[in-house]
């Protein structure tokens, strides 16, 4: 090769060689935090993509918005239809909220798993080469944003948040193939049978609920809740529906395919969801429950 | 005036790419198509071309290092893949012709490239499990289809703009 490499550059092209190795190694150690100044990147890039992704969203829901105006007699159709239904419906679920909460006031117990602090949020953005399954949104630690909350849409649960910054936060879908990421989970029907979201099957394209107990009887088209025992979701945010139950690897425990109620490809508003009580560091997080055993770790 | 507007392309590419990125993966008879918007190294690379090299490593490298802190966690990939390419793309045509045409071709084969760097990465540092059969079917050709219908339409834009800006410089040299 004429000229290509001459001394000078190729021990140039070695020096930055090894010098990017060393970051890679370094950053791929630890990902979860972000030291200051890629927090300070985070928040002015973020911010110059807020500027760019607003504006996109009002385009698409212009789009959206007719979208929807054309299939309206159909919509309208099907939904007077169950309207009865829904009127049946609401005035037992009436029902059954005031007799909880009078029941609750009998026996003085005012905290909920169930009860969140929605923060309302806009995708501003999601890694563009999609090899891992993240978005990036515009609510940050100023907000009350922390890591390993719950993320959601109307339709159910999406993500968890994974790296936080003053104003932004990436959130990890529910669809990646990171090992550690579990969910805790409940099939709430007639009897509650827990289970840990762990890992989500490509191919069928659901997520697989491991460790079920042999003994309850899990059904097709069971619908599957977190369970808020986790230590930091809420309980009661919808994951999916059961497709198929079969034992597991071992024969000990059962394990399910759930087909994730919401969708993960085209996202734009998202709700975190912060829970009233204290959260704990157990499955839905690292699992170091280090709240529970504080400066335990720190003798040893 | 045409000086800044080579770097204000890029910055509009940047922040572009992930809005298109919110757009994809397509679904198609329950299959989902990885669309990879790749339009800033597609800029890069037309600037390594026809204008300068070191001016198009610079941006690689930057852009590279912005993309690796905002979006992947992984700081060091992007601002390697970027310069590395540009790199290429200089080396290679000094022995080609600098037709839009061969640029392009030149262009998609190396964002090709990019790609198949990336899914070895990826693979190996075990983020994503996926054989090479489904990486071609489901990411490699929507990716080169959807990237090649933006060279398409913005190719000879870019041409135009970068070569202006050169002999706007020769000029300003020959004074």
């Amino acid at each position: 090769m004429p000229q290509f490499f001459s001394n000078k550059r190729l021990v140039l092209l070695l020096v930055g060689m090894i010098f990017l190795v060393a970051l890679i190694s370094f950053s791929l150690r630890d990902r979860n935090h972000a030291s200051l100044p890629e927090q300070l990147i985070k928040d002015v890039v973020g911010f110059g993509q807020t500027m760019f992704s607003k504006p996109t969203q009002y385009v698409t829901g212009i789009f959206n918005n007719v979208e929807s105006l054309l299939n309206t007699y159909d919509e309208n159709k099907r939904l007077k239809a169950r309207l009865e239904d829904y009127a049946t419906l609401q005035a037992s679920v009436n029902d059954l909220q005031l007799e909880n909460e009078e029941i609750r006031k009998i026996i003085d117990k005012e905290e909920s798993l169930r009860a969140f602090n929605p923060i309302q949020s806009t995708v501003i953005a999601r890694n563009p080469d999609q090899w891992e399954e993240k978005i990036i949104i515009d609510k940050g630690e100023i907000h009350g944003v922390d890591v390993n909350m719950a993320v959601m849409t109307s339709q159910g649960l999406i993500g968890k948040v994974i790296l936080t910054t003053p104003y932004t936060s990436t959130v990890e879908l529910l669809s990646t193939q990171n090992p550690n990421y579990r969910v805790s989970a409940v099939i709430a029907d007639e009897q509650e049978v827990f289970g840990l979201i762990e890992g989500y099957d490509v191919e069928r394209k659901e997520l697989v609920l491991k460790r079920i107990d042999s003994e309850f009887e899990v059904k097709k088209g069971q619908k599957v809740t977190t369970s808020g025992l986790g230590g930091i979701f809420p309980k009661g945010i919808l994951i999916g529906e059961v497709t198929e139950v079969t034992t597991d690897d071992y024969g000990l425990t059962q394990l399910a395919y759930v087909k994730p109620a919401a969708s993960f490809s085209i996202l734009d508003h998202v709700i975190i969801s912060k829970r009233s009580i204290n959260p704990v560091d157990g499955t839905d997080g690292g699992n170091t429950e280090a709240d529970l055993t504080e400066g335990a770790g720190e003798e040893s | 005036m045409i000086r800044y507007v080579v770097v204000i392309i890029s910055v509009l590419l940047f922040y572009m790419e992930p809005i298109f990125g919110l757009f994809s993966p397509i679904e198609l008879n329950g299959d989902f198509y990885v669309l990879v918007p790749r339009f800033l190294i597609i800029y890069l690379i037309f600037i390594a071309i026809y204008y300068d090299r070191k001016r198009a490593m610079l941006y690689g490298l930057i852009f590279g290092l912005l993309y690796d802190v905002f979006f992947i966690d992984i700081i060091g990939l992007y601002s390697f893949i970027f310069p590395l390419m540009c790199l290429v793309a200089s080396f290679i045509v000094r022995f080609v012709h600098h037709h839009l045409l061969v640029a392009t071709i030149l262009t998609l084969l190396l964002v090709a490239v990019v790609e198949i760097v990336l899914f070895l990465f990826y693979t190996s540092i075990g983020i994503k499990a996926m054989t090479f059969a489904d990486f071609y079917q489901f990411n490699l050709i929507p990716t080169m289809i959807a990237n090649s219908v933006f060279i398409l339409m913005f190719g000879w834009a870019f041409k135009y703009i970068l070569l202006n800006r050169f002999n706007q410089k020769l000029l300003l040299l020959q004074k």
